[in-house]
């Protein structure tokens, strides 16, 4: 709207007349200039740079054309037949503010010009009432169109995303079914009776399975984000087990492993641990974490450690994969960012994860941070609330 | 006697990879493409469980949970949404028509968790 809406202008802007004369130029001089040959309306009266007063044509007319008038004033300094306490204002204030000030006066001098002085009451110029109007007229005007048009953008814009939110819902529903399908043949697949499948098969199909359950998982993070954008994601608490669905992932996270050396362990003292969130965003979180963790670990373990705080339980996945530069760390949470280069990179993803990670953490009233040794393993450290209440959220 | 899962999919690779997975985890399965009929079968055969896709042509599944349970003597069925949705709008269908849950397609291990824990087993 800033851009687009032209602030109204100042009263220095607006000045319609620049020329001055001194006041004690005589009479009939003066009315030569305001009558005879140029047909002045107004002059302002300056010396020194102040201003002492304004010659006005029917003011000045009023005076000269009584009884006697051109023959009792003619040879005087002007300053004597001159309103001698014109409005005067400073060359910043706005259009508006002056008009008020124009409006004010009695009747007979609503017309009358304006002086515009500078900060340091300088004369600078005359405004004409008329003029200013006018220009009034014209910024109303031009803000109304401005406003309108603003508007209809803003109506597109609207119209625009949720036509780009409901196809993207479209398209993933239809990404996801085939997904599944593929899911659940390679796991009928990997049930066929023993000895059917040759160790080359197993692994194709353990590799398999897990493409297939890293595409759905990727696809949801798509409509997830979809959904962020367009501020309608929200937070349905339910009672559950975290450590339940910590198995839960851990058993996904194991698919995703697609038979590399990498065990996925839950490590806590306890066999239950009620939560009181949204368990799909809470399975989300983790599910990112450890498929990122999977990603980039080639050997050794997966922890899923978790413990209870006051208020809240703290869960930490641990790897033993390639680690992150502390100079990397900063980047880890921009979308579509990837640390390794496009072209050349080892690792594949959208550069989604991450982001939408802390926002679903952020949005569970939680907090997320990173520890990592380059070369050694990372930690990612989730702290949620054991209480999130029930209500829709906008990001 | 073995517990009986019915399946109602219009999308006849979930109906057999479905049905096929329930087989090998020890159910009596049966499968039905179309919405239409779906009450009938269910007072007939009698399942314990039935699983309900949700985009199918005519009639939507988490619709037809409330047709199914209107019948009286299916008033007990237990039904669970099974579909590609997301999961956030699953969740949603199932609780708006009282369904007994939600399955999520292509969560191998969460249909035999919830189906087993649905049925006792």
């Amino acid at each position: 709207m800033k851009d687009t809406i032209r602030d109204a202008p100042r009263a220095g802007e607006l000045i319609c007349s620049r020329e001055a004369i001194s006041p004690m130029m005589r009479v009939d001089t003066v009315v030569d200039q305001l009558f005879r040959k140029q047909q002045k309306e107004t002059l302002a009266l300056v010396e020194h740079r102040q201003v002492h007063g304004l010659a006005m044509r029917n003011k000045v007319f009023s005076i000269l054309f009584r009884r006697f008038g051109f023959e009792l004033f003619g040879r005087d300094p002007i300053i004597a037949v001159a309103e001698r306490n014109p409005l005067i204002v400073d060359e910043k204030q706005p259009l508006e503010a002056v008009l008020d000030l124009a409006m004010q006066r009695p009747l007979a001098d609503i017309y009358d010009e304006i002086v515009v002085v500078d900060g340091n009451g300088h004369y600078q110029g005359l405004l004409s009432v008329k003029g200013m109007i006018l220009a009034q007229g014209n910024v109303l005007a031009n803000s109304v169109v401005q406003q309108e048009l603003a508007l209809t953008k803003a109506r597109e814009m609207k119209k625009i995303s949720e036509i780009k939110s409901q196809f993207i819902a479209h398209v993933t529903h239809e990404l996801r079914s085939p997904t599944n399908a593929i899911i659940g043949l390679a796991e009928l697949l990997r049930l066929s009776p023993e000895g059917k499948l040759t160790p080359e098969m197993e692994k194709q199909l353990a590799l398999l399975s897990a493409s297939a359950v890293n595409l759905r998982a990727i696809i949801t993070n798509i409509l997830d984000l979809s959904k962020i954008e367009a501020g309608r994601m929200e937070v349905r608490s339910e009672s559950f087990d975290l450590i339940t669905l910590l198995d839960e992932v851990a058993e996904t996270t194991r698919v995703l492993l697609a038979g590399r050396p990498v065990a996925v362990r839950v490590v806590t003292a306890m066999s239950e641990l009620l939560l009181d969130s949204d368990m799909i965003k809470v399975r989300q979180i983790l599910l990112n974490l450890t498929s990122n963790a999977a990603k980039f670990t080639e050997e050794g373990e997966i922890l899923l450690r978790v413990t209870e705080e006051r208020g809240a339980v703290l869960i930490g996945v641990t790897d033993t994969g390639i680690g992150i530069r502390d100079t990397d760390l900063e980047k880890l949470f921009v979308a579509f960012t990837q640390l390794e280069d496009a072209q050349t990179r080892k690792h594949e993803g959208t550069g989604l994860g991450l982001t939408i990670t802390r926002q679903l953490v952020h949005l569970l009233e939680g907090t997320i941070a990173v520890h990592s040794h380059f070369g050694q393993g990372t930690t990612f450290e989730v702290r949620i609330p054991r209480q999130s209440g029930e209500r829709e959220k906008r990001l | 006697m073995k517990k009986r899962v019915l399946v109602v999919d219009d999308d006849p690779k979930h109906l057999l990879t479905t049905r096929d997975l329930l087989e090998l985890s020890g159910y009596e399965v049966a499968v039905h493409n179309t919405p239409f009929r779906t009450t009938e079968i269910v007072q007939t055969w009698k399942p314990d469980l039935v699983l309900l896709d949700v985009n199918m042509p005519g009639l939507a599944g988490d619709r037809l949970c409330g047709l199914v349970r209107a019948n009286g003597n299916s008033r007990n069925v237990l039904i669970m949404l099974h579909s590609s949705n997301d999961e956030e709008s699953l969740r949603e269908s199932a609780r708006h028509f009282a369904a007994d849950g939600y399955i999520c397609k292509g969560d191998i291990a969460g249909l035999r968790r919830k189906v087993a824990a649905a049925l006792g087993c």
